[in-house]
This record gives structure tokens, C-alpha cells and sequence, in this order.
């Protein structure tokens, strides 16, 4: 059969994102995949190092959409690394609650793409509007839907506003009592076993070898969690754990998602019980003015696709000296993403894709 | 375990210059050509993730730094391996013609981080299969990522000459 | 519906059609896109007021134009705006497709969208609620009453100036231009030579990418 050669997106329905791939087709069936990025390429890294170092904190939540929070946590990591601040006790606890949280929206527009791409529309809006009702609690809490820019060097913004708690763990509890519905119409579905079963597996010698994390290695079996390997914020103080699933396939990353935000839910709750009082920021120095001394540090968290890192060089100066992000998708959507389509079905490749989780803005930065 | 690394790669290779990072990562400087070599040796050593290939440029040095940031995958619990910590490792590349040798055949991750630097600092990389454009999709005199390229001056001179449409003739 | 409305219908059926059938072209331009998946589903239901994701721009008539425009993307959306058949609306989403906004010294997005393709409203923010899409739709509808939406016509009038434009930062098109370069004076009648304007189908490749 002659082989052809196929562009996938950017502006295509099963894409999700402003991405690429150019496909290698004969018949059906995909024979090479080259990932075309760049779409979304703003160039943060080199914009950042324009700016100071308080005014990039607008800037890093706009790398990725999808999850800005984990974006702002990771970047006052680092900045708290260089210039020594403590956070105190109460604002990690408040940060780990938050970023849960935000791990719970993402997790639900991430089901939205995956049920959307396979057909299950009625999942898709109902994890749509579960996700808008956890953007209602970010909107009570720091006034912006999407952008929240919540997360400071020294702390957070504010404390939570009186009665926030109860209010969140009820919008929790009202998503939560959804989970049977979702599991009955979409995860215990032959329809979406049929689909996602043996679709898309990477192997964890691949994984491993192509720089995997998030589902994509804990659907090997490996229990690697940047919250667990190397904590941060008030992950080490409360019990909670990391599912893993065995088959590497879309079937066992998706299931993944699923348990990871039943698991996020059951921590934040347990967090709430657990946060002690106090103040939630240190004082920083005049952020106008503000330098922070030589040095360089690499800083991670886990997002909800999996470590996001952030390599970060002061000179001692106003401003950073070099901004690198070590983002997850960028493994994901390049290296493992071009191994993982090729034999699959032209089908298949959003199917793998979303359960890859390649969001790519953070790609191109 | 930590201190029996620092020795063994001080045996093993010439010109290797340890220091201690800012934190609990072991910081080592190799000359270039030693790159390769290195990563192997840590990879054996049980390095097997490669988080990250950065390049950060010294102008007033005249030179380039790649910075290679090797960590491990484990399933333990707060700690890690013992102790084991994560490496830092970096080597300086001149500004003129610069190029590097390509990591690809010890860490697969590195193909797409390698083209990345090739594209925003224009550092070549021998033996590099695919050296082809990844984000940018323009040409541009001076690599961007580099501190000489000036990104306001760019703007000015390309995107704000092109003059708005005439809508009323 | 009241009569007022019922002149409208009878008056005026093409316009009324277009105004209520706004089929959005499914292109994920930039961030903003991350307010589109809640509008067009239940929490807001954007089909209240007609507007409807379309996979291909070939059935669509609303592109929104959601975020920053790097110069790669820019080649895309050129492309995907000269598919749409007339008469085409574009709304810009977000506060970078009027200035830039955040990224107004980043040396990969063009700053201003509508020196390169019309533009017939903005929405401002960043980033822009669902409420904001709804507001720029009723308003989109008040325009094309009056007429005043005709930013498809004035891409055909100053084709010209827009594609010189284009050239100037994306280099060579590869595609041939949609409409003769030189500015002539006929300036279209809308909708009843919308035929005539739907783009030469020589681009094969693109219909590749839609397959």
C-alpha cells in the first residue's frame, strides 16, 4: 500500500492543543511520527529574564494553561531556594491544599479531552462543569478563574476567607458523590476498556530511557511521585499514597487519573484536618528592589502530568540571570509520544495522546 | 556512597572539578570532551533519568555553560537512596562555533533538549541526527536565547514596522 | 419571539440565519482556549446562543482567535481564515490579539492580529470569562444587523495590504493569494456572491489535514 504522509493539527478536531504531528501512514496504520511543536513558542524563558523577579510570577502561571498553579509553585520554589526564605508552617499546608486542588481541576479537564476524543460526550460535560465548580472555590479564593497567581515567595497571598473550608470540602463531597455515575457510564465501560486496552504502551525500559513521570511511569508499576521521592510544601505530613497500574497501556494511565484525584480529595481533606494556625507569608524584602544572590538551583514538584522542574540561575541581580522548565510534557509529547504512535491506528492518536497527557504550551514555552 | 562517587569519577577522569552545589546536589565540572564518557560512567552508577539539559550563557565569560541534571528513578519513600544524591554536572563551551558532543546515545530524553539549545543558542551538536528547526519557524541574525539578542530592539524592528491595513481608502 | 423579531425573519432571513448559527471553527489558537471547553458545555451552554464548535472551517463562520498569535501559529490561522466560507466573523480573544499583552516584547508574537487578518471585535482580558464570550456574541449580532461585521469584506477589499502584510513577517507565502492583490473598487455584496469568494481549492494538502 502506498505510504502517505498525513498532517495532524494544529487545527484538527482530535488534536487537542496547538500541536503537530506529521504522520507516516500506510492504510491505517501510522509507520513513523514526527511531533511538530512550536505553535505556542513565546519564548518565557528569555521574556522572564527581562523582568524582575516579583513580576514573573504573572508571567509563569501563563505557561501552562491547563494547571498555572503548579507553575507558580515550582518558580517560588526556587526562588525561595536562592534567597533563603522560610515558608511558614500554616502556608504550606494552604499551598498543598491549593495545588491538590488544582490537581483535582486538571485531572477533570483532562477526562473532559480524553471522554470528549473517545465520544463519551455526557462524561466530558460532566467532568467539565465538575471542574467549573472547583474553579468557583479558586475564584472565591484569589479572584481569577484560571490565573490565580496565588502562590508567593515567603507564602501565599492570603489566607483562606472565613468558612472556605467547609465550603470547599462540600463542593468536594458533591463532586465525590459522582464518582459511582462516572464509574458506571465511562471507567467500567467495555466501550472505553475496548478502546484505551493495549493502546499506546511504553514500556518502562522506554520510560525510563525517554525520561517519563506522572502516569506515564506509574502505569509501569513504578511508584515514582516527586510528592513522595523528594517532598515539598506539607506532602511528608500527612499519609496518603501513589497508585500505580501494571499495563503502561491509555487503559491503565486514564484509571490513574481517576484514582489520583480520589486520592487528591481524600489528602486535601486530611490536610484541612491537619493545618495548624499561624501566618501565611513571611515578610520578603521590598519586591521592587529586591535582589537575590548569586547562585543556581533546580527545584521540582509533581504536576498532574507528572515532575515539572525548574532550573534557575540568579547573578545577583534584579532580575533572574536563566529560567529553564523542565516540563513533563516536553518528554512526553516529543520523545515518548513519537515512539508510542508508531503501529497504532490514525484513530488511536489522540486516544494516546490525552492519556499522555501532552498539553503543549508547555512544550514551547 | 556519595563521597565514593566524587572519588571514583576523580579517579576515573581527568579534569574533573568537584564542587558542592547550592544544595544537596553534587556539582561537577568536566571538560567537554569528557561529556560522553561521564554520562556513561554515571549512568552505570544507577543515574538513570536525565531531567534536563540547560545552557546558560556567560557573556562576559565568553562562554556557554551546558548544565546536565542527572537524578534516579526510585520507588523509597522521603530520603531517596540512602543518600544518594542528584548530580549537577556542567561543562563551558566557547561562544565561537560552539559545539558540543550529543548525549542521544546514553539518554534518548536529550534528542529533543539538544535540538532546543542547538535552536535558541545555536550550539552544535556532533552527531546529532535531527538538528532541524523545533519551535521557532522564523530565521533570526543571532540565535534568540542569547544575551545579545536583544527581543525589544527585535520587536520594534520587525513586528511594529508592519504598518496597520488601511480600512477607509 | 416578538413581531419585531418576525420582521427580521421575513425581512431579512440570511442575516437572521447567520446571526443564529454561529459555528465556531475548533482551532486552539493560543490559552484562551482553556475558556472555550466551559462555555460550549452545560455549565454554559454557549449553543443558548447558537454558537457551536465546528471541526472544519469549511462548515464555520466565527473564528475566535483565543490568545497570543506566535508567527507559526500565524501561518495556520491565515490558512484556516482564508478556508472559511464568507460571510466569516473573527473575534479576538484575550488581551494579546489587541497589543500583545503579556508577551508585547517577546520576539515571537506578532502584537497587533488585525494588521494581518480583520478583526471585527475583541474581547479584552486575560483572561476573558465565559460571561465575555456571551457578551461578545450578542454584540457580534448587533454588528452583523447593522452590517458593520464585514470584516470579510474588507479582507477582500485591501487583500492587497493584508497579504503584503503577511509577507512581511511570514516570508514567501506558499499558498496562492485568495482574491487578485491589486485593490479594485468592487467591494462585494455580502452574501449573495458568497459563492464566488470560497477559496481556490488548490490548496490539496490542507484538505489532507483534515481528513
Amino acid at each position: 500500500m502506498r505510504e502517505l504522509e498525513l498532517y495532524f493539527g494544529p487545527q484538527h478536531l482530535g488534536m487537542v492543543g496547538n500541536f503537530s504531528i506529521t504522520l507516516n501512514v500506510e492504510g491505517d496504520r501510522i509507520l513513523k511520527a514526527t511531533a511538530n511543536p512550536g505553535y505556542l513558542h513565546r519564548g518565557f524563558e528569555k521574556l522572564m529574564e527581562g523582568r524582575t523577579w516579583i513580576k514573573n510570577f504573572p508571567m509563569v502561571c501563563r505557561i501552562n494553561v491547563v494547571e498555572p498553579d503548579h507553575m507558580e509553585m515550582v518558580y517560588a520554589m526556587g526562588v525561595e531556594k536562592l534567597a533563603g526564605i522560610e515558608v511558614p508552617e500554616r502556608a504550606q499546608f494552604v499551598r498543598s491544599i491549593y495545588l491538590e486542588l488544582a490537581r483535582v481541576g486538571s485531572h477533570l479537564f483532562g477526562l473532559w479531552a480524553y471522554a470528549n476524543m473517545l465520544g463519551f460526550d455526557t462524561v466530558a460535560n460532566w467532568a467539565m462543569y465538575h471542574r467549573d465548580l472547583v474553579l468557583d472555590l479558586f475564584e472565591e479564593l484569589t479572584g481569577g478563574r484560571v490565573y490565580h497567581i496565588y502562590i508567593w515567595p515567603g507564602g501565599v497571598r492570603r489566607d483562606f476567607p472565613e468558612g472556605f473550608t467547609d465550603r470547599m470540602v462540600e463542593t468536594l463531597h458533591s463532586i465525590g458523590g459522582c464518582v459511582p455515575d462516572y464509574d458506571s457510564t465511562f471507567f467500567n465501560n467495555t466501550l472505553f476498556s475496548e478502546r484505551a486496552k493495549g493502546i499506546g504502551v511504553v514500556s518502562r525500559e522506554e520510560a525510563v530511557a525517554m525520561g517519563g513521570t506522572g502516569q506515564a511511569i506509574r502505569a509501569t508499576g513504578m511508584k515514582y511521585d516527586v510528592r513522595k521521592v523528594d517532598p515539598y510544601a506539607a506532602y511528608d505530613k500527612v499519609a496518603w499514597e501513589v497508585h500505580t497500574r501494571e499495563d503502561a497501556d491509555a487503559y491503565s494511565r486514564i484509571w490513574i487519573v481517576r484514582d489520583e484525584m480520589i486520592e487528591s480529595v481524600h489528602m486535601i481533606f486530611n490536610l484541612i484536618d491537619a493545618m495548624p494556625e499561624g501566618e501565611v507569608y513571611n515578610r520578603i524584602p521590598n519586591p521592587l528592589k529586591w535582589r537575590i544572590p548569586a547562585g543556581e538551583t533546580y527545584v521540582r514538584c509533581e504536576s498532574s502530568r507528572g515532575e515539572l522542574g525548574l532550573y534557575l540561575v540568579s547573578d545577583g541581580g534584579e532580575k533572574p540571570y536563566r529560567v529553564h522548565f523542565r516540563t513533563p510534557s516536553y518528554s512526553h509529547g516529543l520523545t515518548i509520544l513519537e515512539k508510542a504512535l508508531v503501529g497504532a491506528n490514525i484513530a488511536d492518536v489522540g486516544n494516546i495522546m490525552i492519556s499522555l497527557y501532552v498539553v503543549a504550551p508547555e512544550i514551547d514555552r | 556512597m556519595t563521597s565514593s562517587l566524587s572519588t571514583r569519577l576523580d579517579a576515573t577522569f581527568k579534569g574533573v572539578e568537584l564542587g558542592s552545589g547550592d544544595d544537596d546536589r553534587l556539582a561537577v565540572s568536566i571538560p567537554r570532551e569528557a561529556v560522553v564518557p561521564v554520562l556513561t560512567f554515571l549512568k552505570e552508577e544507577g543515574y538513570d533519568y536525565l531531567q534536563l539539559i540547560s545552557c546558560v550563557d556567560w557573556i562576559d565569560r565568553g562562554e556557554f555553560e551546558l548544565v546536565y541534571l542527572l537524578s534516579f528513578y526510585t520507588e523509597d519513600e522521603v530520603g531517596g537512596d540512602g543518600g544518594k544524591q542528584d548530580v549537577l554536572l556542567k561543562t563551558t563551551v566557547p561562544r565561537e562555533q560552539a559545539s558540543a558532543p550529543t548525549a542521544i546515545g546514553v539518554f534518548a530524553i536529550a534528542e529533543p533538549h539538544e535540538r532546543e539549545i542547538h535552536e535558541l543558542y545555536g550550539i552544535h551538536f556532533e552527531g546529532h541526527p535531527r538538528l532541524t528547526p523545533l519551535l521557532l519557524d522564523r530565521d533570526y541574525e543571532i540565535p534568540p536565547f542569547r544575551k545579545d539578542f536583544d527581543t525589544k530592539q527585535y520587536v520594534a524592528d520587525v513586528f511594529d514596522r508592519v504598518p496597520p491595513v488601511e480600512e477607509e481608502g | 419571539m416578538d413581531r419585531n423579531q418576525l420582521m427580521k425573519w421575513i425581512k431579512t432571513p440570511t442575516k437572521m440565519a447567520h446571526k443564529y448559527s454561529l459555528n465556531a471553527v475548533y482551532f486552539c489558537t493560543g490559552c484562551g482556549i482553556i475558556e472555550v471547553p466551559p462555555t460550549i458545555t452545560t455549565r454554559w451552554d454557549a449553543e443558548r446562543f447558537g454558537v457551536v464548535a465546528t471541526a472544519t472551517p469549511r462548515h464555520a463562520n466565527l473564528f475566535l482567535i483565543t490568545g497570543y498569535v506566535s508567527v507559526k501559529t500565524l501561518r495556520a490561522i491565515i490558512r484556516t481564515y482564508e478556508q472559511m466560507p464568507e460571510p466569516k466573523y473573527t473575534v479576538g480573544f484575550g488581551s494579546c490579539t489587541i497589543n500583545g499583552g503579556m508577551y508585547w516584547d517577546s520576539y515571537n508574537t506578532i502584537n497587533q492580529l488585525d494588521k494581518y487578518i480583520p478583526v471585527d471585535g475583541y474581547i479584552a482580558g486575560c483572561m476573558p470569562r465565559p460571561e465575555a464570550i456571551f457578551i461578545a456574541v450578542t454584540h457580534l449580532w448587533t454588528l452583523i444587523d447593522k452590517d458593520m461585521a464585514d470584516g470579510y469584506k474588507r479582507y477582500r477589499k485591501n487583500y492587497g495590504a493584508y497579504r503584503a502584510n503577511q509577507e512581511m513577517v511570514l516570508g514567501e507565502l506558499e499558498w496562492p493569494p485568495l482574491f487578485p492583490t491589486e485593490i479594485h473598487t468592487n467591494t462585494g455584496e455580502g452574501e449573495t456572491d458568497a459563492t464566488a469568494a470560497t477559496p481556490t481549492m488548490t490548496e490539496r494538502e490542507k484538505d489532507d489535514e483534515l481528513a
